[in-house]
């Protein structure tokens, strides 16, 4: 039972009658307040999964950040194993450039799982190269994942002060986000209430009452000398305005939250550097419910051609005891396992054993075999 | 188009409900008078004449009871608007209480009205100034009954922090928060009457508690002139940080060990008393460490006890103990308003006077019985001056000000800076007229001593400076001035604000 109305005691109140009618079913609950997604960790709501919108999309942009060349993230296996789509492009360091993936210096416990050139996909092997222009998967250690940041984007280093436009809900679950990692959160909110409302509760962020588009502001509180901004108004046209004006007063990156599924292309278009479509990010979420019980996740990549799946081997697969190397292909590929809790970024001659929880990038095509297969 | 008109009927201008007020006033008045019982029992115990007790509490209780028969009508209302009105004439009421005993046997030295009246108010307002200078002249019933009166005043006070002020928004804050002000102040609610009885109950057990301590030091022969006297006396003025004593000099006779146990009770006294309830009680001790008030006034003591200590010092007045001892009870006596003295700090050196002259505008924390302008409402004041500060150079940002991490909403801060501006300009005007009616007498005071006669009064402090400081008293000043200083007492122990809503117009009529 899965309950994303748009209002959250609805849904709260579905999540409950299905418990009480279907002792087995698995409900399901969206909401956008956080205080429900922390009264279900406590144990509070007899619900078996909570999401909230702001909460999943505060936590796309905070590992955005930590990734600042990445155009979208996700985590497996409890943070172990991330996963991040890069664009290169032409500041990229040489060194993993004009050489093959055997030779170049590519961080270590992290696979590339496709390279997409054009409408053309390659699932790499030691022979295939990276050129400007390419869209990479990676999957790897967080660490590595922050490594292939730092390689694609050889300027771009750790943000550590970001600029927030908009306090509503989504700007405060994400201010609230960062501001728990340390980060230096300002929040402009156009709205005299709401600022102060924001700025009662979040006692370490600066709060400022200004529409963000104003330029003696902007100059004034040296707006542009932040690392990032992230646009979290109620309003695309909002977002996509103030973040051009940021682009202008010299912020180097920018985070927009596209409400509209195609606002996406168009902050694309207008530079932007990420956009979350917080319903994507919690259907995604709530998708990994839906599917076989031993697929514990799924990403969907590149309006959905692509799926990276988190499923745990069955002892009769026909793959069990099999080295890597051995494999077939078939349009997908293993970025990771996690065996007894901790993750492995497999070799060749490493060998697939009964039980592990295999990360692996297929396209969308032939997943259920991919699932069926393992 | 008759019935309509007999509705509406004649014009009712009136805003207040006075026989509300007498009503509550009359019956507050009649429960007072049997405090006289206490004093009756020392004056047996003495062997003291008690009739001027006996006389002074039925003719307390008999207008109480008188007023409030006139007053019984089934519907009165009683609301916020009375509240100001009660609370002012039930501590002009209690004043006169108290003068009642020292005009009836007082001898010369208490006589005068005037006298007597600031004797009284003196006492109810746990200030601290007197105007008697021969203390045999009073016998021991008479004496003890200054000290009690003074401890009957810091019971009022505790209910007026609790009960009253949070709803007239001058207390600064609200002592506890869970206790929101309900409409009606006639019928206390519950839970305030159970804080008002816990509360008390704390102040009780710590008077007595100190009483024990002193009388102790006396028993065992730590401390001569610590007599059980002595000992009750000193603890019924040091908890209401009163500072009235039987001894003409003060705290300076009494043992080195008295002083600092006096001087370690008057630090509680002028904590929050919510806050020592909670600590003390409850055994919450990180609640101290926590409190952001209380932390800026140990601090503030501390440093003004260094700075005295040090002054003392260099000056030769005292050395090693003694002069830690002589720097911090000064220090605490003038910061908490209670008014005690171990040395005559009038003849100190001008940078400590003005060290203590600076000390009388800090004050008690709010929900203590200390006076002054209080530790939280300097403390916000800071918080503000820093946000204005701040917005010129950044007129968008949004700030908060927050104590102990709670936002505090802009009505209350509105209602410091404006309590704080009326606090000064009241000092001032006081000392105006003080200084005029001294030039006028031709009293020959100089300089700074008007100035800090007025401190002394609207902080409910006691001792000034010069023939006025700890070691002298009211008796030489002007009638002028003394009615000014029992306007100024009064006014300042019902945080002002309460005292001028009365002379709005508004206040009264529609």
């Amino acid at each position: 039972m899965i309950a994303c109305t748009s209002r959250d005691e609805v849904n709260l109140v579905a999540g409950m009658f299905a418990r009480r009618e279907a002792e087995h079913a698995t409900t399901v609950i969206r909401t956008s307040s956080t205080e429900y997604v922390e009264l279900w960790r406590e144990g509070q709501l007899d619900v078996d999964f909570v999401v909230s919108s702001e909460l999943e999309t505060a936590h796309a942009i905070s590992r955005t950040l930590g990734v600042p060349a990445a155009r979208h993230t996700d985590v497996f296996a409890e943070g172990q194993v991330q996963l991040a789509e890069f664009d290169v492009a032409e500041g990229a360091s040489p060194t993993v450039l004009h050489a093959s993936l055997r030779d170049a210096p590519v961080p270590r416990d992290s696979k590339i799982a496709a390279i997409i050139r054009g409408d053309e996909t390659i699932l790499p092997g030691g022979d295939d190269e990276i050129a400007v222009g390419d869209r990479i998967v990676v999957i790897g250690s967080p660490e590595a994942i922050k490594a292939w940041s730092r390689l694609l984007w050889p300027e771009g280093g750790a943000v550590r002060d970001v600029v927030i436009f908009g306090a509503g809900r989504v700007g405060t679950a994400i201010a609230r986000v960062l501001l728990g990692q340390g980060l230096s959160v300002r929040m402009i909110e156009a709205s005299k209430e709401q600022a102060l409302r924001t700025a009662e509760s979040l006692p370490k962020a600066r709060v400022f009452n200004a529409t963000g588009v104003d330029p003696d502001f902007l100059e004034r509180e040296r707006i542009g000398q932040s690392q990032a901004a992230i646009f979290a108004m109620r309003d695309d046209a909002k977002n996509h305005y103030a973040a051009s004006i940021a682009q202008v007063h010299g912020i180097p990156f920018t985070i927009a939250i596209a409400h509209e599924a195609v606002s996406v292309g168009a902050f694309h278009r207008a530079g932007i550097d990420v956009s979350i479509n917080p319903r994507a990010v919690t259907a995604e979420e709530i998708v990994r419910f839906a599917h076989d019980p031993r697929t514990q996740q799924i990403v969907m990549l590149e309006e959905n051609r692509y799926e990276v799946l988190d499923v745990t081997t069955r002892d009769s697969s026909r793959y069990i005891g099999m080295a890597f190397r051995d494999m077939p292909v078939h349009g997908s590929i293993i970025g990771a396992i996690v065996r007894n809790g901790s993750a492995i970024f497999p070799h060749g001659d490493d060998v697939l054993q009964a039980g592990d929880r295999v990360i692996i990038f297929t396209e969308a095509v032939n997943a259920p075999w991919v699932v069926e297969a393992l | 188009m008759t019935q309509v008109s007999a509705r509406i009927g004649r014009p009712r201008r009136i805003a207040i409900d006075l026989w509300a007020v007498i009503h509550l006033v009359g019956s507050l008045g009649k429960y007072l008078g049997l405090a006289a019982a206490f004093p009756i029992a020392v004056a047996i115990g003495y062997g003291d004449p008690f009739w001027p007790f006996l006389a002074a509490g039925a003719i307390t209780s008999g207008l109480g009871w008188g007023l409030e028969r006139v007053a019984a009508h089934p519907d009165r209302r009683l609301s916020v608007r009375e509240g100001f009105l009660v609370v002012a004439l039930t501590w002009l009421l209690a004043a006169a209480f108290a003068s009642m005993p020292y005009l009836f046997a007082g001898g010369e030295q208490l006589a005068s009205p005037i006298d007597a009246y600031f004797e009284g108010m003196s006492g109810f307002t746990t200030t601290g100034a007197t105007v008697v200078t021969d203390f045999d002249e009073l016998n021991e019933s008479m004496l003890m009954w200054r000290q009690f009166t003074q401890w009957l005043g810091g019971m009022g006070i505790i209910v007026l922090a609790i009960a009253v002020l949070p709803r007239l928004r001058v207390g600064g804050r609200q002592l506890m928060e869970s206790e929101l002000p309900g409409p009606e102040i006639g019928a206390l609610s519950e839970r305030i009457r159970s804080t008002a009885r816990r509360l008390w109950a704390l102040y009780a057990v710590l008077t007595g508690v100190q009483a024990l301590i002193l009388a102790s030091f006396g028993w065992s022969g730590i401390d001569d002139a610590m007599t059980p006297f002595n000992a009750v006396a000193h603890a019924f003025t040091t908890m209401p940080t009163g500072g009235f004593s039987p001894e003409p000099r003060s705290i300076e006779p009494f043992a080195a060990a008295s002083q600092w146990v006096i001087a370690i009770f008057m630090i509680a006294a002028g904590a929050n008393f919510a806050l020592l309830y909670r600590g003390l009680v409850r055994r919450r001790a990180n609640a101290f460490a926590r409190d952001e008030e209380f932390r800026l006034y140990v601090a503030l003591i501390v440093i003004a006890a260094a700075f005295l200590t040090a002054q003392v010092w260099s000056y030769g007045i005292a050395g090693g103990e003694e002069a830690f001892r002589v720097g911090l009870f000064q220090a605490v006596t003038i910061m908490t308003s209670t008014g005690y003295a171990t040395a005559d700090f009038a003849t100190w050196p001008i940078l400590s006077i003005l060290t203590l002259f600076g000390l009388m505008f800090i004050g008690g924390c709010a929900g203590s019985t200390g006076g002054g302008i209080k530790v939280v409402r300097h403390l916000l004041m800071g918080k503000i001056l820093r946000r204005e500060i701040g917005q010129t150079l950044s007129p968008e940002s949004v700030i908060p000000i927050r104590l102990n991490n709670a936002p505090v909403d802009e009505r209350t801060l509105r209602a410091i800076a404006a309590f704080i501006l009326l606090y000064v300009g009241l000092w001032a005007v006081g000392a105006a007229v003080i200084a005029v009616d001294i030039a006028f007498t031709g009293l020959g005071v100089p300089g700074l001593d008007p100035l800090a006669i007025s401190a002394s009064a609207i902080g409910n402090i006691g001792p000034a400076l010069g023939v006025t400081g700890p070691m002298g008293s009211y008796a030489a000043v002007g009638d002028v001035s003394k009615v000014t200083m029992i306007a100024l007492m009064w006014v300042g122990r019902l945080e002002i604000i309460p005292v001028v809503v009365l002379l709005t117009r508004h206040y009264w009529r529609l």
